[in-house]
């Protein structure tokens, strides 16, 4: 297994980059903190999926991930945010079994990579050997690269990865998609139901008879927020 | 350009690998299996509900790595067609469980998992 290159160079630093922000993730006490080492880690794993040929899905990354669910998150962060996270005072691993469980998660962390892929992916090797499936994959990539179209300032050429998905995407996995929209949608109404306050809920007439005579208290201004 | 070699120290043993040029999948797969790793020990560790969540997130993009080094690996887009649903549905998680987590704050002012025992609001 040899990486060759620039490859090789860029592969190092985005995984170490990777890595030691997926770390401090976790070891930050301040919320805030750990959703910008979680962010820089994204943009890293996003830059693997460059280097790996998969384009689109390293733009959707950006967009999706640190564009939209990273800014929900540190919405939700400055929203709620109090006492000692705030200050980053935050107790961790100061709990026995949370940090026997850990232990023994990285444990087997070990042993998966010494073992499981070590022997796995041989066994992929050697299965792709037998069949030449290797040097087909070989051909298959080098005839493509030969194929690409020239950009227009005809130093770089264009890759297909974009078209390529969207092509299966529409073709071969359209119920996935569908689903994936209606997924998308019950959490949309879900989430908006959820974070309600009792005052809303009351105002749109959910709440129970019982649950409206408890919460009346609370609730003084609904009469006005019903007139107006 | 100068070749820089890296062989993968876990291969103990057998002839060396034969050298496809830009296709390494061990290394990614080590790579995601430690960011699942560490979003795990995240996920056990902490007690701010939000910093599990977004420990969760690390091991759903660990998987998306798996994915995505596995579909450059046998040259097919399946493997990206699945990160889409992994993202989509780690979105909508996201959204749903972070209204969760601001109903919860509202009723109890905390945000420690040991605080929220009881499912009633």
């Amino acid at each position: 297994m040899t990486l060759t290159g620039w490859e090789a160079v860029f592969f190092w630093v985005f995984a170490v980059t990777a890595l030691m922000a997926a770390l401090l993730t976790v070891l930050a006490r301040n919320a805030v903190h750990s959703a910008m080492f979680l962010i820089s880690t994204l943009v890293s794993v996003a830059a693997l999926f460059i280097l790996l040929g998969a384009e689109f899905v390293a733009g959707a990354q950006i967009l999706v991930y640190v564009g939209g669910v990273m800014v929900l998150f540190l919405f939700v962060i400055m929203l709620v945010n109090v006492g000692a996270e705030e200050r980053g005072k935050e107790a961790i691993f100061n709990r026995t079994p949370q940090v026997v469980a850990s232990l023994l998660f990285s444990g087997l962390l070990v042993i998966g990579l010494v073992i499981g892929i070590n022997q796995g992916w041989r066994a992929i090797q050697e299965r792709d050997e037998r069949d030449n499936r290797l040097v087909e994959v070989q051909v298959r990539r080098a005839q493509e690269e030969q194929a690409l179209p020239v950009a227009a300032t005809n130093t770089m050429k264009i890759t297909r990865d974009t078209e390529r998905i969207g092509n299966s995407l529409y073709r071969y996995a359209s119920l996935p998609f569908e689903i994936a929209s209606i997924l998308l949608l019950v959490a949309i109404i879900g989430s908006v139901m959820l974070a309600r306050t009792i005052k809303q809920e009351a105002v749109t007439d959910d709440l129970d008879p019982e649950v409206l005579k408890e919460a009346a208290p609370l609730i003084t201004e609904r009469a006005d927020l019903t007139e107006g | 350009m100068t070749e820089l070699a890296i062989n993968f120290p876990f291969a103990l043993q057998g002839a060396p690998a034969p050298q496809v040029q830009g296709i390494d999948l061990s290394w990614y797969l080590a790579l995601s299996a430690v960011l699942f790793t560490i979003g795990v020990v995240g996920v056990i560790i902490k007690r701010n509900v939000i910093s599990m969540f977004m420990c969760i997130e690390l091991m759903l993009n660990a998987v998306n790595l798996t994915f995505v080094a596995f579909a450059s690996y046998f040259r097919d887009v399946t493997g990206q067609l699945f990160v889409f649903i992994v993202m989509t549905v780690a979105a909508a998680e996201a959204a749903v469980g972070l209204g969760i987590i601001i109903a919860i704050f509202r009723n109890r002012e905390s945000l420690d998992v040991d605080d929220a025992n009881i499912l009633k609001l």
